[in-house]
């Protein structure tokens, strides 16, 4: 049986966040949740240890999505953690942007969750 | 003599001389440029949401032919369905400059056309009903349900909504449409 993974997902969507709690709970994932990058920094700062993979939409009050990839990356504990953009953006402008930032990758909304699943067991490989 | 604003028209401005028109296909979201426009949809069963911010006097507007796909039918939630079209045009209206804090909502559409078949319409409804109110956004116009295809003009600018009910023929085939390219695209860097 695969290893259970611990994925933080962040996203402003309630919905989102719903989906994305069915669609990787049931494929074995621990599934924690934030709704923007501040909620998200502040939930990593307190009990983010064990979180191998997080999957973050870019269009976000307070702190985007772009704005988090930046600031985890500055922190020694979270520089090598795989970060995927799941984002219904898909212009190269935005891509390349993720990319500078230190994003690991990208999938375009609305997604396949076998494939999302695939990428996610890629990038924590 | 000016007519006084409606209710649901949260500017007085008055109307500017000239309009460019644009038409909201379903499966497409769109959001204004912030030049004086009116976006116009045709609706049978499907829904048009109507979002407005009207600080940053920014308006958009989707058209869905479905509410979601089943839990576990493997089907992805594309341009077909509203739980896709909903998050694309608030994400699009953040892009532009929107709050979604300060977004207000309108829906229409929603139709049962067909007697005795699937009521489509009515679940198109409750299913944008409830996203608003997951996402805290507040409904403060609708007009939904029926057996009668409705017209929207929808001012972007000003956040203002013209109703009006068409004949059946006049709205376009709704059936499901191929999904976008670049859904589901995987990149990794």
């Amino acid at each position: 049986m695969a290893e259970e993974l611990h994925v933080l997902t962040v996203d402003d969507s309630a919905s989102m966040r719903a989906l994305l709690r069915v669609a990787l709970g049931s494929r074995g994932y621990r599934v924690s949740q934030a709704e923007d990058g501040v909620a998200a920094l502040e939930w990593l700062a307190d009990s983010g240890d064990d979180v191998d993979v997080i999957v973050t939409d870019i269009n976000m009050p307070r702190l985007d999505g772009f704005g988090l990839i930046e600031a985890l990356r500055d922190q020694v504990r979270f520089r090598d953690c795989p970060i995927l953009v799941l984002s219904t953006e898909s212009s190269d402008e935005k891509k390349a942007r993720a990319r500078s930032a230190g994003a690991t990758g990208w999938i375009v909304k609305p997604f396949d969750a076998d494939r999302l699943d695939s990428a996610l067991r890629r990038i924590t490989h | 003599m000016q007519a006084a604003p409606s209710p649901h028209s949260p500017d007085s401005t008055p109307p500017a001389t000239h309009h460019d028109h644009v038409t909201i296909m379903q499966g497409q979201a769109y959001v204004g440029t912030g030049k004086p426009e009116i976006v116009t949809t045709i609706l049978g069963s499907c829904i048009a949401c109507c979002l407005y911010d009207p600080v940053a006097r920014i308006g958009g507007m989707n058209h869905f032919l479905l509410a979601e796909p089943a839990p576990d039918s493997g089907v992805v939630a594309d341009a077909n369905y509203g739980a896709y079209l909903m998050e694309l045009l608030i994400n699009q209206m953040m892009t532009s400059g929107a709050l979604k804090s300060r977004m207000k909502a309108h829906i229409y559409g929603g139709a049962d056309m067909h007697r005795g078949m699937t009521q489509i319409g009515s679940a198109n409804a409750r299913f944008a009903r409830q996203f608003l109110a997951t996402e805290n956004i507040p409904l403060v116009r609708s007009d939904t349900g029926g057996e009668c295809a409705r017209r929207v003009d929808f001012d972007p600018v000003r956040g203002r909504v013209r109703v009006r009910i068409v004949g059946r023929r006049d709205v376009p085939v709704e059936r499901p449409s191929a999904p976008r390219p670049a859904s589901g695209e995987v990149e990794l860097f």
